[in-house]
């Protein structure tokens, strides 16, 4: 079959869903492919770098949809590539069903399979098709060197000859993908970085990355992010309240703000009031990658850079994994490849559409004529629901020394029993036996004793060799054999000798290999 | 007849054994601890051939030296991988040492007996002494003898079938013979009648046909525990080669057999202590052998086994600043030991810090790993003990497992259904990220399903270890 990436009608987009390197690997997987000509221009990959993997080039749009069995595509469809689509062709892009219902169904109408990149499930196993983490995590990169870009300062403090530069102090909002990939790459230019999130389980993420997590105080039962796929869903009145005091104290300190905070199918939360921008200083940054969805601050205008009446500077852009598109078509790709390596589990070059894979099933929106989103919940959750963890009593001083009397007492106690029953043991033995037992009987047990107070000492890594020399000394069994050797009894004499013979085998084997193995050991 | 000279000769050579086992407290200590053996052994031979050894030394000292010879060969030049292999091949020879001991000491007895009734007079000094022993002191005796050619028995079969699942010349799975663990008690039931059959003087048959079925107890037993379990094992054979030689110690009335006897049957069964505790599970389970069922469903394991090639561990390991290896049986059958420490010196070069986590039951016997990281020359102060290094995970940019299973496997801590749930393990799952070096996808000797090759921090690094490391290497200069 035959896999297609055309050129992205969007205004503006720059990214392509195929790259050379992602073509040779579908080629792998069995499958042609092919492009429309100029599709990765502005992604930096020029059809003769695609001609050189051997993918075919076309002139136009219509000629790719009839030549594609599968359309791999970046932004939704227009209506007139849906109109290109035919019955059972496979469309794989960016789609957001929930809010392109009539794209959808007349891409259904059409008889096109579409595969969603949007809607593959949140679990481990899809990852490495998760196209809006990959994008994400451009996006929030990009949010900071854009942030940075407009921002007259430097982010890392320095003292030099020329004076002191403060650092800058950065504050994200929304810990999701984009948030830690804009933390990562905040801390790393150096500055100051405070990150917020409603899920407090990912504070340890955010410290993972160099940043200061903000708590607030407020004492609710938080939601699990688990529950909602590992997304965020909406926080109480009281708790938005909350959380909107935190940052109007922390408006005015802060240099470079970063939204991120999306709840799925919403228009984004309010989180930076115009108060919160008229408190902060002149030059401040606030980035807000929520502006799709109306932005987590209400004066953000989409896809604009504006600036603020006290000189606070507000980018609304929307594009920004377009604006570094070799990355970004690089990732994406990838993330084609993967859903059709998926897709193609025989790597034979044929499409197993398989509906009773979570993620396939979830991903794909329509099927054979009939529109299948929403899809049903997948078998398996996001991220295991968190065990609530009983806290460990801190013990009182006193109940530990309670404790500790009460160990003390019970091993006194077991001692002394054992003491009892062997010392019992012991004498019961002693008053039928003949002394001469005794006396042998007596060294055993001193020897049992001191055995065991030695080997306790020794060191875990020099077991082997223990062993080795243990066996070597349980050679000692050769004196019995050399007392009996001189028997008159032929018989006698053989199995002795034979015993001697062995023990012999074993007493140099065993010290020689030991000697051998202790040698290795050394020092650094 | 021992005389004051012989005595004195014992208690010396008694000193220097207890020195020797000791100085292994320390690596360094223990390179002297050695020698002190090796001449408590030496004083502990000639004395007995001056003494009462003195019949037929002639023959004693070619024996011995033909033995000595054949032994130091063998410990030259076994490889470092087959250790197992070689300490079990040798408890089969005490054990089997001590049997013949036994029933030579029985056939004494028998001669002594018919030397009397006869009115003749005894040669050779152990029939010297038991013409002493009255009528108590002989059914003693018998006791003895008996219980050490019993034990000898069990220790040999036993041995010889842990060689054999060791070299790999038996099946390593765990096998019983249709009855199970009822045939080992009735065999053991029967010896028990057999032994007071030929205490009631029945005759050396009984001591013969008891042998017989300590020989299949020995046998029975160890087939039926399965490879994984092989560190108690071997282990708790040498703990009972060291016990039949105290029970013949007794038998012949010698204090200084029943001094090392005892000596090595105390380490071995503290050893095998130490082997169950690391394994969380009590010593009669290992006997019993096979793991217990599972107390209910196990948790599913989640998520995907991700791979890595060469390249991506190369790149890892040039951006980590600390690294910590584990190493497992695995890593033994590959042997790829050698490849582990031109990696580590490798790393080190760089300046990073490696370190090994060995955990104690890692490999087929206590202390393996030590023995095979030490002979290619990795320096034992950076290879640290589970408790030592397990808290240093989370500051771990990459922890490298290699040929290991359960003694890393989180199931162990998290799901209390697992069948191992509860042993301590290596928490190598903190490192910042973790490379898996393993042969496939299967699941390892224990079929336990191990949640952390799925972990998102996790990659495989798929392949035979000694090859996969071979191709790292050229990638790390």
């Amino acid at each position: 079959m035959k896999i297609g990436a055309p050129t992205e009608v969007f205004e503006g987009e720059a990214r392509v869903a195929m790259t050379p390197d992602s073509a040779r690997l579908l080629q792998k997987l069995g499958y042609e492919c092919v492009v429309q000509s100029g599709a990765g221009q502005k992604a930096g990959f020029n059809d003769a770098t695609y001609t050189d993997a051997g993918v075919e080039v076309v002139a136009d749009a219509s000629a790719l949809y009839a030549a594609a069995d599968i359309v791999a595509k970046v932004r939704p469809p227009s209506e007139t590539e849906v109109g290109y689509l035919t019955k059972g062709q496979t469309l794989i892009s960016f789609f957001y069903p929930a809010a392109n219902e009539p794209l959808m169904k007349n891409a259904a109408e059409h008889g096109a399979n579409v595969i969603a990149m949007d809607m593959v499930p949140r679990i481990s196993r899809a990852q490495k098709m998760d196209a809006l983490s990959s994008m994400a995590n451009i996006a929030g990169y990009r949010a900071v060197i854009e942030a940075g870009n407009n921002f007259g300062r430097f982010f890392t403090g320095q003292v030099t000859a020329a004076g002191k530069v403060p650092p800058a102090k950065v504050l994200v909002v929304g810990a999701g993908v984009a948030g830690l990939a804009a933390i990562g790459t905040s801390t790393s230019l150096g500055a100051i970085t405070y990150a917020f999130d409603v899920r407090p389980e990912v504070a340890e993420q955010v410290e993972s990355m160099g940043a200061e997590f903000v708590f607030l105080d407020f004492e609710e039962e938080q939601q699990d992010g688990a529950k909602a796929g590992g997304y965020a869903s909406v926080s109480s009145p009281e708790f938005a309240a909350a959380q909107l005091a935190k940052f109007r104290e922390l408006a005015p300190d802060i240099d470079i703000v970063i939204t991120t905070a999306l709840i799925p199918n919403r228009e984004a939360p309010e989180l930076w009031t115009p108060d919160m921008v008229a408190a902060m200083k002149p030059g401040s940054v606030i980035v807000d990658l929520a502006a799709e969805k109306g932005g987590n601050c209400k004066m953000t205008v989409m896809d604009e850079k504006i600036v603020t009446d006290n000189g606070v500077t507000i980018i609304g852009y929307t594009d920004f994994p377009s604006r570094m598109a070799t990355q970004s078509s690089t990732l994406y790709a990838n993330n084609i490849r993967h859903m059709m390596a998926d897709l193609t589990p025989e790597k034979d070059g044929q499409v197993n559409h398989n509906m009773e894979d979570d993620v396939i099933r979830g991903a794909t929106i329509t099927h054979e004529g009939a529109v299948t989103f929403p899809p049903p919940p997948p078998k398996t959750n996001a991220i295991a629901v968190q065990a609530k963890k009983e806290p460990i009593k801190e013990l009182t001083a006193e109940e530990k020394r309670a404790k500790e009397v009460a160990e003390f007492k019970a091993q006194t106690k077991s001692q002394v029993i054992l003491m009892a029953i062997g010392g019992g043991l012991i004498l019961l033995a002693g008053l039928y036996t003949p002394p001469s037992f005794m006396q042998h009987f007596i060294v055993f047990v001193l020897s049992v004793f001191i055995g065991f107070q030695v080997i306790w000492n020794v060191a875990h890594s020099l077991h082997t060799p223990l062993m080795a020399v243990t066996n070597a000394i349980s050679s000692i069994i050769i004196l019995g054999a050399l007392i009996q050797i001189g028997s008159s009894s032929v018989l006698v004499t053989i199995l002795a000798a034979l015993s001697v013979f062995m023990a012999g085998i074993n007493i140099f084997g065993g010290f020689m290999v030991t000697r051998r193995m202790l040698a290795m050991f050394q020092k650094s | 007849m021992e005389n004051a000279f012989t005595i004195a000769a014992y208690v010396v050579a008694a000193v220097l054994f207890i020195l020797s086992l000791g100085g292994l407290s320390g690596q360094e200590s223990a390179k002297r601890a050695v020698w002190y053996g090796i001449v408590g052994m030496a004083i502990a031979v000639a004395a007995t051939l001056f003494g009462p050894g003195a019949g037929l030394w002639w023959l004693s000292i070619v024996l011995i030296a033909i033995g000595g010879f054949i032994g130091m060969q063998l410990a030259n030049k076994v490889q470092m991988t087959q250790m197992p292999e070689l300490v079990a091949a040798m408890h089969s020879l005490v054990g089997l040492a001590a049997v013949f001991v036994g029933f030579n000491a029985d056939m004494t007895i028998n001669l002594v007996e018919a030397a009397k009734v006869a009115g003749e007079a005894v040669t050779g000094s152990f029939s010297e002494l038991v013409a002493k022993k009255d009528a108590v002191e002989i059914t003693i005796l018998r006791v003895e003898l008996a219980l050490g050619i019993w034990i000898g028995a069990v220790t040999f079969t036993g041995s010889v079938i842990a060689y054999g699942k060791l070299a790999g010349k038996v099946n390593t799975a765990a096998i019983k013979l249709p009855g199970g663990h009822v045939l080992n008690a009735a065999a053991a039931a029967g010896s028990l009648l057999l032994l007071i059959m030929y205490l009631s003087g029945a005759g050396s048959w009984t001591l013969i046909l008891m042998t017989l079925l300590a020989l299949f107890i020995g046998y029975h037993l160890i087939m039926g525990i399965g490879g994984a379990d092989m560190p108690v094992v071997v282990s708790m054979l040498n703990s009972y080669s060291g016990w039949a030689a105290a029970a013949i110690g007794f038998s012949l009335g010698n204090d200084l057999l029943i001094v090392v006897g005892a000596l090595v049957g105390s380490s071995g069964a503290i050893l095998s202590y130490i082997m169950c505790k690391a394994m969380n599970r009590s010593f009669v389970s290992v006997i019993l052998g096979g793991f217990g069922g599972p107390a209910g469903e196990q948790m599913a394991v989640e998520g995907e086994q991700i791979a890595i090639d060469a390249d991506g561990v190369a790149t890892a390991l040039d951006e980590a600043d600390s690294v910590v290896i584990i190493p497992g049986y695995g890593m033994a059958v590959a042997q790829a030991q050698q490849n582990v420490a031109e990696l580590t010196s490798r790393l080190r070069a760089k300046g990073k810090s490696v370190r090994f986590a060995i955990h104690p039951v890692a490999g087929r016997l206590p202390g393996h790993m030590n023995v095979l990281l030490a002979e290619a020359k990795v320096p034992y102060d950076i290879v640290l003990e589970m408790d030592e290094i397990n808290d240093d995970f989370p500051d771990t940019d990459v922890a490298i497992v290699i040929g290991s299973n359960d003694i890393v496997n989180p199931a162990a801590q998290d799901d209390p259904n697992s069948p191992i749930a509860g042993m301590p393990v290596l928490e190598c799952w903190k490192a910042k990220q973790v490379f898996v070096s393993k042969r496939g996808q299967g699941t390892g000797y224990s079929g336990i399903e191990n949640p952390l090759f799925f972990k998102d921090n996790t990659r495989m690094f798929y392949g035979d270890a000694k090859k996969s490391l071979d191709e790292l290497l050229t990638r790390i200069s």
